[in-house]
């Protein structure tokens, strides 16, 4: 059956209470899962202060903060800190975004911030995207064309033709959306979840790309693409503003299209 | 435990070809049932009681027995499409996953023919 309860070692247990800061005038509470593989232990729920007067606007501002003074062995992806690179997508007060462009502002009371959920997790906040990435890699996200290049420039392409590829290009992969979908959750052994789902639309539609036929048929599948229940999870989520349950849409209208 | 590849593991036995039938099938009956299922409630409203001989004088109607099959026959059906949606969804065994298929195939069809059948009967038989 699919998993409705998180397996006994991965079940939430305690945590721990870190000092307030002596002298803080304005303070957050942020409340943050704590996982160490090799500790054996089960996961945690440690409760920090975090004196805002010294941390910048965002929860990727918090974090740094938090590990630079409280606890250096919180564990966390980041890089770009400009949400480009989406290193820094975790679930943070229930909605998986990016920690760099969300601002603490915006949350109202306690941050509670956890993992991208179900998925099995590295350590604290990291999560082992090695599935996701190889899901990516299944739709063979580059172009495939027999034609050869014209030998003295590129492949052109109009301009409605490069519109078309645009947003969904502009994809960063950080897997907010596919780790917000039920079907991904339950499924994800099969179902490819939409990240992959629009990397594959990207190149579906690209005007330059000639196996959009065996792109096609590569996703014609039961659980690969049809697990899909329009449920919209994924676009709510997308901290970049993108549209993959369209994108998912769009490849099922083609499907039925190409038939009838 | 597995050593292949995450590659392979996606992969997996190749795509199936098959779903458009199926999610296209899904979409059609849903479509259908709308104005049938409207068409149920409403007659059954409008009827001036819901007494025995009044049930069966209405189903003994030509288009009441006509739109009343269509209407069972298309419901049995989507009814079989979404519960195999939702057994692919959450049951995973590949047994039991087979086994739930099967039987909800099986019901629905007996649900389908014994409806169509008891309309038919009604439709058909004498009077009461």
């Amino acid at each position: 059956m699919a998993e409705f309860r998180l397996p006994p070692n991965s079940r939430i247990v305690g945590g721990i209470t870190h000092p307030k800061p002596a002298g803080a005038a304005e303070t957050r509470t942020v409340r943050i899962y704590r996982f160490n593989p090799d500790s054996g232990e089960n996961p945690r729920l440690d409760t920090f202060t975090l004196e805002l007067k010294s941390c910048g606007p965002m929860v990727l501002d918090a974090l740094i903060q938090l590990k630079a003074a409280v606890d250096s062995s919180l564990t966390f992806r980041r890089s770009c800190r400009e949400g480009i690179c989406g290193s820094c997508a975790m679930n943070i007060n229930g909605v998986n975004r990016l920690a760099c462009t969300t601002a603490l502002s915006d949350l109202k009371g306690e941050i509670r911030i956890y993992p991208l959920p179900h998925m099995p997790v590295i350590k604290d906040l990291v999560p082992d995207l090695t599935t996701f990435y190889a899901q990516y890699a299944a739709v063979k996200p580059w172009l495939q064309s027999s034609t050869p290049p014209p030998p003295d420039k590129e492949r052109l392409q109009s301009k409605e033709e490069q519109e078309k590829i645009d947003r969904p290009a502009a994809c960063i992969l950080c897997a907010c959306c596919s780790t917000a979908c039920p079907s991904y959750w339950w499924n994800s052994d099969k179902y490819l979840g939409p990240a992959a789902l629009m990397a594959a639309y990207r190149w579906i539609i690209d005007s330059r790309d000639e196996a959009t036929g065996e792109r096609l048929d590569a996703l014609e599948d039961p659980y690969r693409l049809y697990r899909c229940h329009t449920i919209m999870n994924c676009t709510d989520a997308c901290p970049k503003d993108l549209n993959p349950a369209r994108a998912i849409a769009e490849i099922k209208k083609m499907m039925l299209e190409r038939q009838s | 435990m597995s050593l292949s590849s995450p590659l392979r593991q996606v992969l997996g036995t190749g795509p199936a070809h098959s779903g458009v039938h199926h999610w296209w099938v899904q979409r059609l009956t849903s479509i259908a049932l709308v104005p049938l299922s409207v068409w149920f409630v409403v007659s059954l409203w409008c009827l001036p009681g819901l007494d025995h001989a009044t049930v069966t004088a209405w189903l003994r109607q030509s288009w009441t027995a006509l739109l009343m099959i269509l209407f069972v026959l298309t419901a049995a059906w989507h009814s079989n499409l979404g519960l195999q949606v939702i057994i692919e969804d959450y049951v995973h065994g590949a047994g039991s996953r087979t086994l739930l298929l099967v039987l909800v195939r099986f019901l629905n069809v007996l649900v389908a023919a014994a409806a169509a059948f008891a309309v038919l009967k009604v439709a058909f038989g004498s009077a009461a």
